[in-house]
């Protein structure tokens, strides 16, 4: 059967068309119904879905990519930028994935935000947000995927802020611009960097003349990028911070969506960072350090959503350290499954969170499979994917990623990292299911649980069929774009499964009878580190503002006010001016000392001239 | 105040400087509250002068210090503690609950820095040279490890492809009429 090329460039239009439609109708409309997100951003995003699967399918039977080059914006002699789109292996399927993810979501959202009085806004902003990821994902060019990139920051501070009336919910947002503004000043550098050597923003070109330069800069800029957007070690604060939105906003952006723009941004130019060693080795040792002290810190936290997203920044390493191991396209299957089981996880929380009356630590939870089994259920099937249980859709990333890793010629301290990170992946998994799910109830007796609407049921099932099954679908009918390693030892092979049982069996001992006798006060030193985050947000938040501060209030009072406006300006006229006044008023008092000075002063000049 | 000030205006008017709106505006400033006396003067020398200024300030003599006299124009303004607001107790029935504040108390001279949005001093579990030791010493630990790392890398061990046949001499083009170099993978 012959598919036009048309029909995947109309269809992947069709699906920005829905998207768009339900905004620029709320432009010109009278005041929107109450319903408005119900009757027309869901069945929108529901429809963007569907439709977006025809292209995938055209991929998957006849490997059909394209690029489509539309409108110029800009058309100078040397440089050209214009409206470009790139439906390849990587838009062509995240398109679906971030598609089905945000309809589950915004089906959840319609029952969590039912009581808010500016619900409409609220969906709006979603839907902004994810036609800037879509716009991300599908540019061809730097300069349409900075936009991309810029537009789902703005809207993820937005999102985070939404409850403005709380003061912490307007001052954990600002970590997060903060935070990515420092990685956006490096893909403005490599931006720059292209645009000055390489004359060209566009994909295709900066990868054909890369011959003959040194990357390693602009590359940097991008690895600072990714650090940014997807919460490596060193600006990682902002995402337990972002945990003060509400639930959908933690789970669309913060799990799924916003913050693998980073590992994507990395993927997408994966051609020029192969060209540096330099630069894989940074990324595979900061992806490390990242798993391995996120895993750390949501083994000693006790907030539900702050340990899944500390789990989220655990997972965003790994995926940093595929890119280090040259293995973008595990990298991106990596992302596709961490969608559905970590997006699945946040509804879970926001299910649970809203059924115990607002209450999110999981001390006081407990016994819950027996009041929610549905969410207890999707629960622990998100948190077995997590840990890669053989067979579902974590199982076929995760292992491979590690696999590579252990077949791979490495460093062996990132080595180690990872695969502490992968046990403690399964201790605190298991904490979660304990301590959430079991033994006893610890929570108030009175509290509006329930689960039996189809609002919250739905979503979950969805993303739960996507947990188990996903995996499978996406390593049956898409093709590896390199070729694993086929043979290796068998304790290679089993390396991830092993690490995460023996997490496992150390995770059931700590709960056991004979392990709950130790007590974290016995080990003060590495609770408080873990459960501080290092004390990286506490020093950094602390010293970093205060200095800049007290600087600028410096420079604005005593330099500039006292010292250019006062000392050197008129004060410093009067100062110059004094002493030369006083030596002339001094001169002009009509002392006969004065005057036989100056006329002796003149006799010897009269005579020395006279003699020479 | 309201009444303060319509006084005040008032006076300003029978003053009968100017007419119409040039007669009004001064009204008007003389109505908006606060006089030169509750501005910040010079550093306060006696302690006539301290007494003064603690009562300008609203505050107790006791608690009145201010900045030194060292000449950067901090004059008579009373050095508060530098303490977030933060840290003041979230419960209290305060006049302003966001900036935790109540109306007529002293304003810290850098108070935009200490709001509840910015520069935190609340006390932490640890003291701040500890806290600075342990997180450079964890990251200079893990840079140190990643050298090692480095050093002695993970790999699986290789070696050169073996292929049978004499190394496929024939298939590699090799001369069928001649004997080949009979090439020994591995001895057991």
């Amino acid at each position: 059967m012959f598919f036009p090329a048309s029909v995947l460039t109309s269809t992947l239009i069709i699906t920005l068309f829905l998207l768009t439609y339900p905004l620029v109708l709320s432009l010109f409309s009278a005041p929107l119904k109450s319903s408005w997100a119900t009757t027309h951003v869901k069945p929108a995003v529901k429809g963007a879905f569907f439709v977006s699967l025809l292209p995938l399918i055209l991929f998957i039977n006849f490997g059909m990519e394209q690029v489509v080059s539309t409108w110029t914006w800009s058309h100078t002699l040397t440089f050209d930028m214009s409206v470009s789109f790139k439906f390849d292996h990587y838009s062509l399927i995240f398109t679906p994935v971030a598609l089905y993810v945000t309809w589950s979501i915004l089906e959840f959202a319609t029952w969590y935000m039912q009581d808010d009085p500016h619900m409409n806004r609220f969906f709006k902003y979603l839907l902004i947000f994810l036609i800037a990821m879509i716009v991300l994902v599908t540019a061809d060019n730097l300069f349409q995927l900075f936009i991309g990139w810029e537009g789902v920051g703005i809207m993820s501070f937005l999102l985070i802020g939404w409850w403005s009336g709380r003061a912490d919910a307007n001052t954990n947002p600002r970590r997060h611009p903060s935070h990515n503004r420092v990685g956006d000043i490096g893909l403005i550098f490599a931006l720059a960097w292209m645009a000055t050597n390489m004359n060209s923003w566009e994909l295709q070109q900066i990868f054909v003349a890369l011959k003959g330069f040194n990357v390693t800069p602009p590359v940097l800029g991008l690895i600072i990028a990714a650090a940014g957007k997807s919460a490596q070690f060193g600006l990682h604060p902002w995402l337990p911070s972002a945990m003060e939105g509400p639930t959908p906003v933690s789970a669309l952006l913060h799990s799924s969506t916003m913050v693998v723009a980073g590992i994507f941004l990395l993927i997408r130019m994966s051609p020029m960072i192969e060209k540096s060693p330099a630069a894989l080795t940074l990324c595979l040792c900061l992806g490390a350090l990242t798993s391995m002290f996120t895993a750390c810190c949501a083994l000693t936290h006790n907030d539900l959503k702050k340990v899944i997203a500390f789990s989220t920044a655990s997972q965003l390493g790994l995926m940093m350290v595929t890119i280090g191991l040259n293995q973008p396209h595990l990298a991106f299957l990596h992302i596709c499954m961490h969608a559905f089981f970590k997006a699945m996880l946040f509804l879970c929380s926001g299910s649970i969170i809203h059924s115990l009356g607002g209450e999110q630590d999981i001390r006081k939870m407990g016994a819950l499979h027996r009041q929610t089994p549905w969410t207890s259920s999707c629960f622990i099937v998100g948190t077995l994917a997590l840990t890669g249980m053989p067979f579902l859709s974590g199982f076929f990333s995760k292992d491979a990623i590690i696999e590579a890793m252990t077949t791979s010629y490495l460093n062996t301290w990132a080595l180690v990292l990872t695969l502490f990170a992968t046990a403690f992946t399964a201790i605190y998994s298991v904490r979660l299911i304990y301590f959430v799910l079991m033994p006893n109830p610890r929570s108030m007796t009175i509290t509006p649980i329930g689960e039996a609407n189809p609002q919250v049921l739905n979503p979950l099932k969805r993303l739960v069929w996507g947990s188990i099954f996903a995996g499978l679908w996406f390593t049956l009918g898409i093709n590896p774009l390199k070729i694993p390693v086929m043979s290796m030892p068998p304790t290679i092979k089993l390396t991830a499964l092993l690490v995460t049982i023996a997490g496992l069996l150390i995770a059931l001992w700590f709960i056991s009878p004979s392990g709950a006798r130790i007590q974290t006060t016995l080990f003060p030193t590495p609770h408080h580190f873990t459960s501080m985050l290092g004390y990286y947000p506490t020093l950094v938040h602390r010293m970093t503002p205060k200095l800049s501060l007290m600087w600028g209030q410096t420079a604005a009072d005593q330099t500039i006010d006292q010292n250019w406006l006062e000392e050197i300006g008129p004060k410093a006229t009067a100062t110059l001016s004094k002493p030369l006044i006083t030596i002339t008023s001094e001169m002009q008092q009509g002392r006969m000392k004065t005057h036989l000075l100056f006329f002796f002063l003149g006799l010897t000049l009269m005579c020395s001239m006279i003699i020479y | 105040m309201a009444g303060v000030g319509f006084r005040r205006w008032a006076q300003a008017l029978s003053r009968g400087k100017g007419s119409g709106l040039s007669a009004l505006l001064p009204g008007c400033r003389a109505a908006s509250g606060g006089s030169k006396a509750d501005l910040p003067s010079s550093y306060p020398l006696t302690p006539e002068a301290k007494a003064a200024a603690a009562k300008k300030y609203n505050m107790r003599v006791e608690d009145y210090k201010p900045y030194p006299n060292q000449g950067e124009g901090y004059g008579d303004y009373p050095k508060l503690p530098d303490k977030s607001q933060q840290e003041r107790d979230p419960w209290y029935q305060w006049d302003h609950p966001d900036l935790r504040r109540n109306w007529g108390e002293p304003m810290h001279w850098n108070f935009d820095m200490f709001t509840r949005n910015r520069v935190d001093t609340s006390p932490s579990s640890m003291s701040w040279s500890s806290m600075c030791k342990t997180m450079f010493g964890f990251i200079g630990f893990m840079m140190f490890m990643f050298y090692v790392g480095e050093q002695f890398p993970s790999y699986q061990p290789v070696a050169p492809k073996q292929y049978p046949y004499n190394n496929l001499y024939l298939e590699n083009g090799g001369d069928p009429e001649k004997a080949p170099e009979e090439v020994v993978n591995y001895k057991i």
